[in-house]
């Protein structure tokens, strides 16, 4: 009995986990390529869930919706890189820290929260879900239950981990990522395309979070506020992770979602504490985040 | 000439400051953005004030009566200066709202200083009209659900029909005083929760504390969070079939919007709002014409709607000095409510429009509430 219990708390957290991860994923690529990051990324997941949740409730296929939201969100992310962060880029005296980007991008996601406030209201909603004809019929492992979004959330999340490991290492773009990362001026000498490397950072950064958006619409409640503690949780998960390794944010994604799940059963009055007591206690130990020491480089 | 544009001017202004002299404003605070839960109180308890007013207003056309509404965001802080406001700036005689306890503990104060008459709604917690009784008088009434009448009728129902009953609250401010509420009435009744499980209002899964409900074996959870959604969902989950109670915050339709039709069905609630009334039937069709999809709530727009019409026909008899609208107010009777408000709701020793005996239990039958048989 104990034993399943542990296992069914152990899975809703690696489902809740994958979303972070993907939150977080979209934060390091940000950070390598501009370092900057989209603090209305919370913001853009919630657009994300709205869309997908709309595209479903008229009948559009749970895939098509999957793609055609991640392409409209990384879009958008790529029109926030234009907007609110390449102006006020490095245009400082190079001593002073340049932090503009933070209230842009804060201003940014809260206009997005207002536009889906006009358009849904303040109601909270339930998006169909996504891939199962009925949510009523979870899978059994083990004697834990699992729907079937749940498993794909964490799927999608290790698929976009691997995947964005691939590009950093064997793709151009991952290469130019690197130098763009090490010093942007030294990088336009060697002929790199660095506005587009950070553009292509965005866009993925774009496409993650719209990603696990439409992924996590479904096992929770779709509305307007959605977006910040997403943005909380996933920023914890990005320092824990360090920002220098995509596979530091995936372990430390899935652990923060399970450790959420964990305490939830073991002492729920404080459920939303441990995981953040968990993160300080990290951070104390390697105020760099777990990976940052072994691989200095960007990948 | 310039005597003329004197004159005229002098004129102008007479006319406005008299004009202004005989207007009565009423102040309405609710919260109108925020947590979407709590925007579902403050729109549909602002849905029943705005029907109360304007049937008002076209029965006495010739009337010259204000509302002034402010959006207090939930936020207490900013419900108070807004009810500064409504007191210095705007000369109202008399406020109604709002939402949250937290921002009624904290401008209710006001009001009774300045002797402007509060009516509170939809706010529930319990003792917030007796704190002020004793002053005599007390400018403090309330046209809302009350908490601990709430609780006694969920759990004088429970206790007759379930063995092992549990508790999943919110760590909020509102989930600690319902667990308070409840566990003080079971022991009063002799028994105690088999399982009590918390949850932060900005949870997004609540798989784990619905396994510990399942694996205690309770046969009756009672839910005060405001993602009841989520609970439901994890009891789909685990195969796991208990049934609900919560206070009336179950009644709303966002809360089938979310939860799902098959899934609500059996949900039982707090009300004071019977559909099957005829008196409330009318009230339902003329909201549903009046605000089509956007009217949700019944129970919580009928105590609204209820509300202002205390206020309006108590500013009828008294005109517009607050301390007689209080006196009026308190005088109110044979009052014609579409809820369980008798009708002669208060007096010297009680400012709630609601009863206990008024609460019942309503059930989620086929997308409508209705009152469950014994």
């Amino acid at each position: 009995m104990f034993g399943s219990d542990l296992l069914q708390v152990v899975l809703s957290g690696i489902a809740l986990g994958g979303t972070y991860t993907l939150l977080a994923l979209g934060m390091f690529v940000t950070y390598a390529a501009s370092r900057a990051m989209n603090f209305g990324q919370g913001d853009f997941l919630a657009v994300a869930a709205f869309l997908g949740m709309a595209a479903m409730t008229i009948g559009i296929s749970g895939a098509v919706a999957f793609v055609g939201v991640c392409a409209a969100v990384a879009a958008l992310a790529m029109a926030v890189e234009r907007i609110a962060i390449r102006p006020l880029e490095r245009r400082g005296d190079g001593e002073s820290l340049n932090v503009g980007w933070i209230l842009t991008t804060l201003g940014f996601g809260l206009m997005l929260q207002n536009v889906i406030t006009i358009v849904w209201g303040k109601s909270r909603y339930y998006s169909p879900p996504l891939f199962t004809s009925k949510n009523l019929a979870p899978l059994h492992v083990f004697g834990a239950a699992l729907q079937v979004d749940e498993l794909i959330v964490a799927a999608v999340s290790l698929a976009a981990v691997a995947g964005f490991y691939f590009a950093l290492n064997r793709t151009n773009w991952g290469r130019n990522l690197a130098a763009v990362s090490f010093d942007p001026a030294t990088a336009s000498l060697l002929g790199i395309d660095v506005r587009r490397t950070i553009t292509i950072a965005y866009a993925i950064m774009g496409a993650a979070t719209a990603a696990g958006g439409v992924l996590v619409g479904p096992l929770g409640t779709v509305q307007s506020h959605m977006g910040p503690l997403f943005l909380v949780k996933s920023f914890s998960v990005v320092a824990v992770g360090g920002l220098v390794n995509p596979l530091g944010v995936l372990i430390a994604g899935f652990g923060f979602g399970v450790v959420e799940a964990l305490s939830n059963f073991f002492d729920s009055t404080f459920g939303d504490l441990y995981p953040f007591l968990i993160v300080f206690g990290c951070l104390i130990v390697w105020p760099t985040g777990l990976f940052k020491k072994r691989l200095s480089d960007v990948r | 000439m310039r005597k003329i544009l004197g004159l005229a001017a002098g004129l102008i202004i007479g006319v406005i400051s008299g004009a202004h002299a005989e207007t009565v404003k009423i102040g309405i605070v609710e919260a109108l953005s925020g947590p979407p839960v709590i925007v579902d109180f403050g729109e549909s308890y602002l849905q029943g004030i705005q029907l109360a007013f304007k049937e008002y207003k076209a029965s006495n056309p010739k009337r010259d009566i204000e509302i002034v509404v402010y959006n207090d965001e939930a936020n207490p802080q900013r419900s108070v200066s807004l009810v500064q406001r409504l007191i210095a700036s705007d000369q109202v005689s008399a406020i109604v709202g709002t939402v949250n306890a937290g921002s009624v503990v904290a401008f209710a104060p006001l009001a009774q200083q300045a002797g402007v008459p509060l009516m509170i709604g939809p706010a529930t917690a319990t003792d917030i009209t007796t704190k002020f009784i004793d002053q005599k008088p007390s400018y403090i009434f309330r046209c809302s659900m009350v908490e601990r009448f709430m609780t006694d009728a969920v759990l004088d129902w429970a206790v007759k029909h379930y063995k092992s009953i549990g508790m999943i609250h919110t760590t909020s401010g509102y989930g600690m005083f319902a667990l308070n509420e409840v566990q003080s009435g079971m022991a009063a009744r002799g028994r105690t929760l088999a399982a009590v499980e918390a949850a932060a209002p900005t949870v997004s899964d609540m798989t784990p504390q619905a396994l510990k409900m399942k694996d205690a074996g309770v046969d009756l959870v009672l839910i005060y969070h405001d993602s009841p959604e989520l609970i439901f969902r994890a009891f789909q989950k685990l195969d796991y079939k208990p049934a609900t109670a919560a206070g009336w915050g179950l009644s709303s339709q966002m809360a089938v919007n979310v939860i799902g039709k098959e899934a609500i069905e059996g949900g039982v609630m707090a009300q004071a709002f019977d559909i099957e009334d005829p008196k409330a039937r009318e009230f339902d069709a003329k909201m549903r014409a009046e605000f089509g999809d956007k009217y949700r709530w019944p129970v919580v727009a009928a105590l609204g709607y209820d509300a202002m019409r205390l206020v309006l026909q108590a500013v009828d008899r008294a005109g517009g000095e607050p301390a007689k609208v209080r006196d009026a107010l308190e005088e109110t009777d044979n009052f014609r409510a579409v809820t369980d408000t008798p009708s002669h709701p208060f007096s010297a020793h009680n400012h709630e429009c609601l009863e206990p005996s008024a609460v019942f239990l309503g059930v989620w039958r086929g997308g409508e509430v209705v009152r469950l048989a014994n």
